[in-house]
């Protein structure tokens, strides 16, 4: 119980003191988690509701792809980045390892079968309904199908906080491909990591108070959204 | 008057099912017309098909003076003359205001001509004291007019109602009844509608197709069709011992 307290109290004082070392960490961490969530969006919003909305040969078998990449491993995703990225790689030509170029590659890699799955799904669980209203009120296919991910736009916002759950929290990938150099590609979770090896327990909660901190506050910014395009919050009331 | 809908050999199956065969079917326009017919009859396929929401399988279709091709801007061309309102009545996530304006906004309608056509749609309804109010909090009822207001706003031609009135009360289906008159003989709007309901079919419309097993077994005008149906089917529906 010591360490946590400890941990709690050096994690306040962190937070409190604005220590550089601990600003630039967290800086790059948000950089690269919401850079990389921002091109899996790109990305997974348009592709999931193409596998939701398009009938084309092998569509199901992409779904299915996707499903199962939704939970490939953080260091698997470090690896398969690592080996094309790598010197002896195929696009070892960029000199992009150990950058946080190449641990934003690693978590979209992890990011955009989560947005792109889970936005298929949200897409999928709309009613046949939705399409023959705006088309009988004169939609063509294509506002047609945006009327249809506007009304799925709950179930994607989801997809994004899931994906940044995963991205923020990540560090397989992120210490694979990062090397958690020091003033270069060292963030929170690798942090973490290595405050643990070296016994400073109390520092590794310290700093994971500030993950979860950060992690609450983009939470928040993403849920504001939903918010703002959701003044009929409609929740199942079980009496 | 030139026919609004001519179908011809039109066909539709859901696997080895065939739900619906129409050898010939002509709907003229400005009327109500009612399609009459027990569950699993080919109602709304008919409709679907109708309102170039289902491709049909075989046969050929003109609508509003035109051969169905099925090409994407003739489709789109045709259904912004057509309109539909559902016995579900889908309301989009928004408000009521924003549901109204949805076709106008796909027409590129300009803001303040579609604030007026808005207004003027819900005045007619009723239902202006609810225009900024979450369209999904509505009651049934309410809902229904909302549909209503939302069909009007884009001045169909042909308006399609499919059951409008069956899960509302009693007094909100009356209501409904007079807007669905108001509409046929103030506007001129062709209504097409599809009901379980035999009295108002009588009620409110002229001409009636009664469908049985996919196809249209008897049609005509209303009265005459309920005092003197030639079908022993019909004869059956009307005197109410087929009651599904």
């Amino acid at each position: 119980m010591d360490v946590i307290w400890q941990g709690l109290k050096e994690g306040f004082l962190l937070i409190v003191a604005m220590d550089p070392e601990l600003v630039h960490i967290t800086l790059l961490s948000i950089q690269v988690s919401v850079s990389a969530l921002l091109l899996a969006a790109i990305m997974g919003i348009p592709l999931g509701t193409v596998l939701a909305l398009k009938e084309f040969p092998g569509r199901k078998t992409l779904l299915n792809i996707t499903y199962t990449f939704m939970g490939l491993p953080p260091v698997l995703a470090g690896l398969l980045v690592f080996l094309f990225l790598s010197t002896s790689g195929p696009f070892g030509y960029f000199q992009l390892m150990f950058t946080p170029t190449a641990m934003i590659i690693a978590q979209v890699l992890l990011g955009f079968p989560i947005v792109c799955g889970l936005t298929a799904r949200a897409v999928m669980a709309q009613p046949q309904e939705v399409f023959d209203t705006a088309a009988t009120l004169g939609a063509t296919r294509r506002q047609a199908s945006w009327a249809i991910i506007r009304e799925s736009r709950m179930g994607i916002i989801a997809a994004l906080t899931t994906a940044l759950g995963r991205l923020i929290a990540e560090v397989g990938a992120v210490m694979m491909v990062g090397g958690n150099i020091k003033g270069e590609t060292r963030v929170l979770t690798t942090s973490i990591v290595l405050e643990t090896r070296m016994g400073n327990d109390s520092s590794a909660l310290a700093i994971g108070m500030v993950l979860l901190l950060i992690a609450f506050l983009i939470m928040l910014l993403i849920l504001s959204l939903e918010k703002r395009t959701f003044t009929d919050e409609r929740r199942i009331q079980i009496v | 008057m030139n026919a609004e809908f001519k179908l011809f050999n039109i066909s539709k199956s859901y696997g080895q099912r065939e739900v619906l065969n129409i050898d010939n079917l002509e709907i003229g326009g400005g009327r109500i017309y009612c399609i009459l017919g027990p569950n699993g009859a080919g109602k709304t396929t008919l409709f679907r098909i109708m309102s170039l929401l289902t491709l049909n399988d075989t046969g050929k279709m003109h609508i509003l003076g035109e051969e169905v091709t099925w090409q994407k801007s003739q489709v789109v061309r045709l259904r912004r003359q057509m309109a539909m309102v559902t016995q579900t009545s889908f309301m989009f996530e928004g408000s009521v205001y924003y549901n109204v304006a949805y076709g106008l906004r796909v027409r590129k309608t300009a803001a303040a001509e579609e604030k007026r056509i808005v207004n003027e749609s819900l005045e007619l309804l009723g239902m202006m004291d609810f225009i900024n109010q979450q369209a999904r909090n509505l009651s049934g009822g309410e809902r229904q007019k909302v549909a209503i207001a939302r069909a009007l706003a884009v001045k169909p031609r042909v308006l399609f109602l499919d059951e409008p009135t069956s899960n509302i009360d009693p007094a909100s289906a009356l209501d409904i009844e007079h807007y669905i008159q108001y509409i046929n003989k103030e506007m001129g709007t062709t209504i097409i509608m599809v009901t379980h309901n035999l009295f108002q079919a009588r009620r409110l419309s002229e001409e009636i197709f009664f469908m049985w097993e996919g196809r249209i077994i008897e049609k005509g005008e209303t009265q005459k069709l309920f005092d003197n149906a030639q079908d022993k089917r019909t004869r059956s529906f009307i005197k109410g011992e087929i009651v599904f």
